[in-house]
């Protein structure tokens, strides 16, 4: 039977992924979960089914539709009890106003790169490519080492956005194919680490390791969140660790927290982990840089 | 000063401060109505009855350029106006007057484009009325315009565009020649062709007319020549002082022959502008490829040491604003086609020569760099590029584009060249290309009409007629009908039925359309008989015929064509529910799209039409039934032949173009609801354009879908527009992308691109709060305008364009 994957998106006229015009296919699915989440979508397993509040006309078709009456009509629009409600996945066909989206598009590996290579010309003129992100691309690993084995057969430039949770050897060929490695540092104190990510980072932190080791290239992408990893020890302990994984690092890119992703819990039903969190301190951003460039580290910001 | 792109000035001649300032009193420029040429021309006119047209035409110019008033923008290095004050539109009653004198009191209010009017001018133009009653070149056309054409009209499918009412314009004036020979030089051969003894009358009298229109210009001249002495006596800064006396110095016998510095060289090539568009009241007056015409006078005063590029670079950019002076007022119901008070006076840059090499040179970034501290909406700036073009023209323009006021568009060589040269051209004439008006295309000094714009063709519409037999279900006009039986009743049983009677409806129309043109390029013969326009291209000269009789060295048009994504989009919504998953009825589709779309069933069949895929996604299936809407439309060109046919141009004949301002707004109004789930009354698309907000796929799928267009036939002009948001192009790196994905279009076959950087929350406020966003300056269709002056319906197909974001 044909490999296939779970795919949330694929956004063309990537710009942020990766060098050159790229698309990024989001792989569902992640063993991680970090409270900043912008992609829920593509971090809780399985299809999903979105309501854009903005979009309903409280018309009440869905309400019709629901079994066990777990749609209510409310003065705010539709009240979902989504754990009563069997049927969610029809309802994108019921709602006249599209208020209803089933998330997540099962797709094989050709018909897939066939798609990404609809912008063969994009990347090539722009020394762009492909990039795999998520949720946590690695965890359809075999879907996955199937479409890189293609792309690459095709010429084409291949980025991996991993948070490095997994098992070295199932993942490493899909890695030692790639070009270029993108990797996420969130904390470097197993305790931080657990609070922000809900996990360990022992085996994050070997595998950075391994594939700087193996000489493959890498850019290093830290989100710094107010409140949840923003001990500048702990960030200082990172630039260290990232300075010990040596050439390998192409390029390091410090982010700011963004709560640009609070729209789409709302839409999935799902309480945003983090409330009223402003933007990451001036101050600690100039600190970091300075640190950085101590240790002798060239950090892109912003 | 604004920040400059990559000119780094190195001396302070280019006065930063002062260009400041003139760009501020443009951008509150008031604009308003002139009565000046009008009383002059009707006066004229009176004194010249029984004389020959194109001379009576000639005489008139000649005396409003003796008679008219004239000033000297303050600051400015730049002299010649078009009216009494900045910005004030002049009247052309041998046109069409009959609307001037309906709309006298409407012009200050209009939701849109509005003209201050005082009482005194009212009641100046009111008594002019009697004399042009009955001589227009509106009413000759209205004369002549067929029954049938006038119910089509009703209908909403045709347009007569300003060609029925206006002057034709749509002139790239040979400048080389012009500078060379100055228009002395013009009116002496003018002179001496008038000593053969074997001319016909008519070329009798376009010399004699010509000869007329010269010494005008002259003369015009050199009243400026002794405003700027008066004014220097009178002036107490010293530099202004002595930049008059230069200027007066110039006037005494600027234009008696060639240019003689770069400075009077870009000063003719504004005047020579100027002029054209006080002869006459047509639009797009272009300048071609001014970088290539331009750089020899820079070349030869540099290698002089009378020039530096800062100096010409303050040059420049004064001509930039003071384009902005000038002014067109046309009738409520056209403008509602061409909003924001455009002249689309294209001036382009970049490409390659005729000889194949690239082009670009000083002169090509110091325009890039003028509009960058001009940011005014004209000239409407355009730019060309080749695989041969340096990365550096790219990266100005780019970062031009990225500051969002929309310019400059960019042209493919490798795209466009091969679309001139559908027409037959030499290799090295389609090389030298230029954009003339909006988007449409056109070889410099060898044009002599429009390539666009003639008879509008609402394609939206005529797709609402098919699905219901040929009746319009607004007006009740049926004028064909498709299965031969009355009524509205069409029932197709497949879809190969419903697109033969698409081919049948659109050669009906179109060949109406073509019946319109000719009735009014009959009609252009005579009222816009113009010597000063015609003898600036090749070959009018010489046969001594004017422009509108076969002047020209070449001669092609072509009309608007509104709307192919919507009827592609429609086409493939209907073939799908329908015909291939049958999960409607033609009947019940009809039923849902008369109510709007309204009520649960309508909704959830809305919802079933958006479903399907639009152009503009990169979708295999749609994109090839719009670029078949767009064969059948190139199938009918060859029958069709332009009035000029046999009388000396070469071609005579149309080809395409989807350059069509803003009638997409006010075309939708005229549609109903139409199965790709737009409502009626909304937007049509915007030239080659998807849909408003139709794209889902980003920026890459829109540019992979119009690759599939037959894009490299449009020689009439291919027009897409995009928006980004302005985050998609900040830093280096996002800017490098963006370059990156401009040149990726010569290999997709992308004819033309534009660009809006503006993110919907911007443009939302500055609907509501026009006053905090004076200078916001968008892409309208092919020309850039202030989002301020637009009508709001206008304004809200901007804000729906997609805005491709990350």
């Amino acid at each position: 039977m044909e490999t296939r994957g779970l795919v949330s998106k694929i956004q063309r006229y990537s710009t942020k992924d990766g060098p050159g015009i790229r698309s990024t296919v989001f792989l569902v699915g992640c063993n991680l979960r970090c409270a900043w989440c912008a992609n829920p979508e593509a971090m809780f397993p399985d299809k999903k089914v979105m309501f854009h509040q903005n979009l309903c006309k409280r018309c009440g078709a869905c309400v019709e539709a629901a079994d066990n009456h777990a749609i209510q009509l409310t003065t705010k629009g539709c009240e979902i009890d989504r754990d009563a409600c069997t049927n969610l996945a029809t309802l994108a066909d019921v709602c006249p106003y599209n208020a209803y989206e089933n998330i997540g598009t099962v797709v094989g590996a050709e018909e897939l790169v066939e798609r990404l290579l609809r912008d063969r010309a994009f990347y090539d003129v722009s020394k762009g490519g492909v990039t795999f992100s998520g949720g946590e691309p690695c965890l359809q690993n075999e879907f996955l080492e199937k479409v890189v084995r293609i792309l690459k057969a095709e010429g084409i430039h291949v980025a991996i956005d991993t948070a490095g949770l997994w098992s070295f050897d199932q993942v490493w060929p899909i890695l030692e194919m790639s070009d270029l490695i993108l990797l996420d540092i969130k904390a470097m104190d197993a305790y931080i680490h657990q609070l922000c990510t809900g996990t360990d980072n022992r085996i994050i932190l070997e595998n950075a390791r391994n594939i700087a080791e193996k000489g493959k290239k890498i850019w290093v992408r830290m989100v710094i969140v107010p409140t949840m990893n923003d001990d500048l020890p702990d960030i200082k302990r990172r630039l260290d660790f990232i300075k010990e994984l040596g050439d390998s690092v192409e390029r390091i890119d410090l982010l700011k927290y963004h709560a640009l992703g609070i729209g789409k819990y709302e839409a999935l039903g799902v309480k945003y982990p983090l409330s009223g969190i402003g933007e990451c301190d001036e101050g600690l951003i100039q600190e970091i840089l300075a640190y950085a460039s101590r240790i002798g580290l060239s950090i892109r910001f912003g | 000063m604004n920040t400059c792109l990559s000119f780094v000035p190195s001396n302070t001649e280019c006065d930063f401060e002062r260009i400041g300032k003139l760009q501020n009193r443009m951008n509150n420029r008031v604009p308003s109505i002139c009565p000046e040429r009008a009383e002059i021309v009707t006066r004229s006119f009176q004194e010249t009855e029984g004389e020959a047209i194109v001379v009576r035409r000639a005489k008139a110019l000649h005396k409003i350029l003796e008679e008219m008033t004239i000033y000297i923008e303050e600051d400015s290095l730049i002299f010649g106006n078009q009216a009494s004050v900045n910005f004030a539109a002049s009247i052309f009653p041998e046109y069409s007057f009959e609307w001037v004198i309906k709309e006298l009191d409407e012009f200050s209010s209009r939701s849109g484009d509005y003209f201050e009017i005082t009482e005194e001018t009212k009641a100046r133009l009111r008594p002019l009325e009697s004399y042009w009653k009955g001589k227009t070149h509106a009413e000759e056309v209205l004369h002549n315009l067929p029954e049938i054409n006038r119910q089509a009209e009703r209908q909403g499918v045709l347009h007569r565009g300003g060609i029925s009412m206006s002057g034709d314009g749509h002139v790239i004036p040979n400048h080389d020649f012009v500078l060379e020979v100055g228009f002395g030089g013009m009116a002496r051969i003018a002179e001496k062709k008038l000593q053969n003894p074997d001319l016909t009358q008519e070329q009798k009298d376009y010399y004699e007319a010509s000869i007329i229109a010269m010494n005008g210009a002259l003369k015009y001249i050199k009243r400026f020549g002794k405003l700027a002495m008066e004014k220097s006596q009178k002036e107490t800064d010293e530099k202004r002082k002595q930049e008059l006396r230069d200027m007066s110095k110039a006037c005494e016998n600027l234009m008696e022959g060639k240019a003689k510095s770069f400075y009077e060289a870009v000063e003719t090539v504004y005047l020579t502008h100027l002029l054209m568009m006080i002869e006459s009241n047509g639009h797009s007056f272009s300048f071609g490829r001014f970088d290539q015409y331009i750089y020899p006078y820079y070349q030869a005063d540099l290698e002089a040491g009378v020039l530096t590029k800062e100096k010409a670079l303050e040059i420049l950019t004064h001509f930039f604003i003071m384009t902005n002076s000038l002014n067109k007022v046309r009738p409520w119901g056209h403008t509602q086609y061409s909003g924001g008070y455009p002249l689309y006076s294209n001036l382009m840059v970049g490409g390659m020569k005729p000889d194949g090499t690239d082009g670009t040179n000083d002169i090509s970034y110091l325009c890039l760099e003028a509009m960058n501290q001009s940011k005014l909406p004209e000239p409407n700036l355009s730019v060309r590029y080749s695989k041969d073009t340096p990365d550096d023209l790219l990266k100005d323009s780019a970062m031009l584009i990225r500051q969002g006021f929309g310019m400059p568009s960019l042209f493919c060589d490798e795209v466009v060249i091969p679309a001139m040269m559908t027409l037959d051209l030499e290799l090295e004439t389609a090389r030298d290309y230029a954009s003339m008006g909006c988007v449409e295309t056109a070889i410099p000094g060898k044009w002599g009409h429009r390539a666009t714009g003639m008879t509008y063709i609402n394609f939206g519409k005529i797709f609402e007629l098919i699905l219901n037999n040929g009746m319009d279900p607004k007006t009740g006009i049926q004028l064909l009908s498709i299965t031969g039986k009355e009524g509205r009743d069409a029932a197709y049983e497949s879809y190969d039925k419903l697109w033969e009677a698409w081919e049948k409806a659109l050669r009906f129309y179109s060949d109406l359309a073509v019946d319109c043109d000719l009735v009014c390029d009959r009609a252009l013969k005579h009222h816009d008989a113009d010597a000063f326009a015609s003898s600036t291209i090749d070959c009018s000269l010489e046969r001594g015929k004017t422009l509108k009789n076969g002047g020209s060295e070449y001669d092609f048009i072509s009309q608007s064509n509104i709307g192919p994504s919507v009827v592609g989009d429609s086409l493939y919504a209907v073939k799908k529910l329908v015909f291939d998953e049958q999960v409607l009825t033609l009947k019940k589709l009809q039923e849902v799209l008369d109510a709007n779309f309204e009520g649960a069933e309508g909704a959830q069949v809305r919802k079933l039409c958006r479903a399907v895929p639009k152009f503009g996604n990169d979708n295999n299936e749609v994109d090839e039934i719009v670029a078949n809407v767009y064969e059948s439309y190139l199938a009918l060109l060859p029958n069709y032949r332009t009035d000029r046919h046999g009388r000396g141009p070469k071609g005579c004949r149309y080809t395409m173009s989807t350059s069509n301002i803003t009638s997409y707004v006010p075309n939708g109004f005229d549609v109903g609801a139409t199965p790709d789930g737009r409502l009626a009354g909304k937007p049509l698309n915007e030239g080659a354009s998807p849909c408003l907000g139709a794209d889902r796929e980003g920026p890459t799928a829109v540019i992979n879908s119009i690759s599939k267009l037959p894009n490299d036939r449009m020689a009439g002009g291919q027009l897409l527009n995009m928006r980004f948001s302005p985050g998609a192009l900040a830093g280096e790196e996002n800017l490098e992308k963006f370059i990156n994905f401009i040149k990726v279009a010569r290999f997709k076959n992308v004819f033309h691109n534009q660009f809006n950087i503006a993110d919907g929350e911007t443009l939302r406020d500055a609907k509501a709060h026009p006053e905090d966003h004076v200078d916001l300056m968008v892409r309208v269709a092919g020309y850039c305008a202030l989002f301020s002056t637009l009508m709001p319906e206008a304004q809200d197909a901007i804000i729906e364009r997609t805005e491709h974001q990350w």
